[in-house]
């Protein structure tokens, strides 16, 4: 097979993989800090999607339409967020693991309906602005250059949060209550504060994702299910609650995908969850995750 | 109090619910027959479930992936090979519970989160293999054309097999978590680490455990098929492994009735909300996060701190 259409496959992965990212690192990031695996996170990330299609059509005739909904998305799914935490999830945080999995599983079953009443059953498509709409040639490859945006946005999202949780105040409490809530708590940070802006970020960057993702292809409902697992693989090989971690673990499923997809395409989904299967054997506690947390 | 008597009052309430289950049919429209058949089938789903959530302590999301290990190998078994439906039935059995020893073996290594997510990650890796591979299981198209014996075509007909088969099954599944087997697991559930020092292995007893749920929930699979007349890859998707966790946190846990009294709020809710809206995921997601907020313990819950009667709990600690 030719290099430049390998290439070409690879940079499809590498879309894929950091689109995987910006849903998985929100969901890793919940989980770490507060101990709750959010089944509805890929549902708010179609939500951003969705809302996204909805800012873009009522300014369909400026070229900035995208740019602009993008961000005006990110934000609405996140203060919708924020009301679900502050109504809900508020109030599961001492429950057991199977009475938050359930809540956040209806939430799911809940926000897939209600998407469905909002935008009705057709599938949405974004016209893409014509800055983007040709492809650019790397190394003799075409590559989408909308392409090139996403994989700008998913490392540009990954060095905000690794300097956000390494270099602010803000990350260093967030990474204190990861590792001991009831010391942070005792040093008078308000702990259910600090929890639901935590969700909220996380929130946004899945509603962030979503705007992005509106313009790759058609909008449709049920996508959130599909990705929704494959966000819980990524965050498993990567380990819960390590940025790194997620970020290998979504590029190692976006490369596995693209490229098991091309050789033996029935394959390609069941080979994801063989290779999550083996890392939850051996490591339980992923790739770059420790085994504390365990 | 003599034998019998004790005897009785044990088992009033499981004598009572086989007793309406004998006569309903009778006096109900065909609708509701399926309906009633769809409780059995999806009860003993649930409570084979309920056999690693309920007592052994462990979430697994994918319970599905038996159910429809279950279910195919009835429905491939009778469509290709013409096999009566008493000799599917236990085959199913033999299929998922060797489904279960499979993936089980590694499941068992895994406890709380890690656990319910290589058990979903397991019925996602079964639902894909079903839905890709197209020349034996039909892909999405599914298998149709499963049809029971004739003498089993009626609504009323199936019922009253269903309700044999599954009560067996539940006799069954009551008798192994009286035995000391079953009690083995509520020490796992309660304290793994104690029951561990004692010399008791507790991964091997955890996996023979799950392999029993496997084929119970292949059990109530292999129901399913012949009922509804097709079966589809559906059916193992994690969606539907997420019912029986619903119905057993809705009629409660820590009872032995209690998944099969949460199949009949779900289903019945199913059956009634289908009827005059297409939102029943909204609906049933309304009531799951009621249920989880307000009703720890379950509807068996409920009744046991209102004190209306003391069903024998399966041994929560505190209650004993």
């Amino acid at each position: 097979m030719e290099l430049t259409f390998l290439f070409s496959q690879f940079m499809s992965g590498l879309t894929y993989g950091l689109m995987l990212f910006l849903v998985a690192s929100g969901l890793s990031l919940i989980f770490g800090v507060m101990n709750i695996l959010n089944f509805a996170h890929a549902t708010f990330w179609l939500i951003g999607a969705y809302i996204c299609f909805t800012f873009w059509s009522l300014m369909e005739a400026h070229q900035f339409a995208l740019w602009v909904s993008i961000p005006l998305a990110a934000l609405a799914t996140a203060a919708f967020g924020w009301v679900c935490e502050v109504v809900l999830i508020k109030r599961i945080y001492k429950r057991e693991l199977h009475e938050q999995l359930l809540i956040t599983y209806a939430m799911a079953l809940i926000l897939g309906d209600l998407i469905k009443i909002i935008w009705g059953p057709t599938d949405r498509l974004i016209v893409r602005p014509s800055i983007i709409q040709k492809p650019i040639h790397l190394f003799g490859a075409p590559i989408d250059s909308y392409f090139i945006f996403v994989i700008l946005i998913g490392f540009a999202v990954a060095i905000g949060l690794w300097w956000f949780l390494k270099y602010t105040k803000y990350g260093h409490i967030v990474k204190a209550a990861v590792f001991s809530r009831e010391m942070v708590g005792a040093l008078g940070i308000p702990i259910p504060k600090i929890y639901t802006w935590v969700f909220t970020l996380g929130i946004f960057i899945a509603g962030l994702a979503g705007g992005v993702q509106s313009a790759i292809g058609s909008v449709t409902l049920g996508m959130d299910t599909n990705i929704i697992i494959q966000a819980f693989c990524v965050v498993v090989i990567g380990g819960f609650g390590s940025l790194m971690g997620t970020l290998v673990g979504s590029l190692i499923v976006g490369e596995v995908f693209s490229f098991a997809i091309l050789y033996w395409p029935d394959g390609a989904m069941v080979l994801i969850f063989v290779i999550t299967a083996a890392i939850l054997i051996v490591r339980p506690w992923g790739l770059f995750g420790t085994p504390l947390r365990a | 109090m003599d034998k019998k008597n004790s005897f009785l009052k044990r088992f009033r309430l499981h004598a009572g619910l086989f007793l309406v289950a004998l006569i309903l049919p009778l006096v109900v429209t065909e609708f509701w027959v399926h309906v009633f058949t769809e409780i059995l089938i999806l009860g003993l789903f649930a409570s084979a479930f309920n056999l690693i959530f309920g007592y052994m302590g462990q979430l697994s999301f994918g319970q599905a992936a038996y159910y429809g290990i279950g279910a195919y190998t009835t429905g491939l078994l009778m469509v290709k090979l013409q096999w009566p439906l008493f000799v599917c039935l236990p085959a199913s059995m033999i299929t998922a519970g060797i489904g279960a020893l499979i993936l089980g073996y590694f499941c068992v290594k895994l406890r709380g989160i890690y656990f319910a997510i290589l058990t979903m990650a397991f019925g996602q890796f079964v639902f894909f293999i079903i839905f890709q591979w197209y020349s034996f299981t039909g892909g999405d198209n599914g298998l149709q054309g499963i049809n029971p014996p004739v003498w089993l075509f009626k609504a009323n007909a199936y019922y009253y097999f269903s309700l044999a088969v599954v009560t067996i099954g539940m006799i069954l599944l009551y008798i192994i978590t009286e035995s000391p087997f079953g009690y083995t697991m509520k020490a796992i559930r309660d304290n793994t680490e104690r029951t561990e020092f004692i010399g008791i292995n507790v991964q091997r007893y955890m996996l023979i455990n799950f392999v029993i749920s496997g084929m119970f929930c292949g059990l109530a699979g292999a129901l399913w098929g012949p009922f509804n007349r097709s079966v589809a890859p559906d059916l193992c998707s994690w969606q539907n492994s997420g019912h029986p966790v619903f119905m057993a946190v809705m009629g409660g846990p820590h009872h032995f009735l209690g998944p099969m009294i949460g199949s009949v709020i779900f289903t019945f809710l199913n059956a009634f909300v289908t009827g005059f809206t297409e939102y029943w995921p909204l609906v049933s997601g309304l009531v799951m996060i009621i249920v989880v907020l307000l009703m720890p313990g379950g509807l068996f819950g409920i009744i046991k701190s209102k004190g209306y009667f003391s069903p024998r709990n399966v041994g929560d600690v505190k209650n004993e």
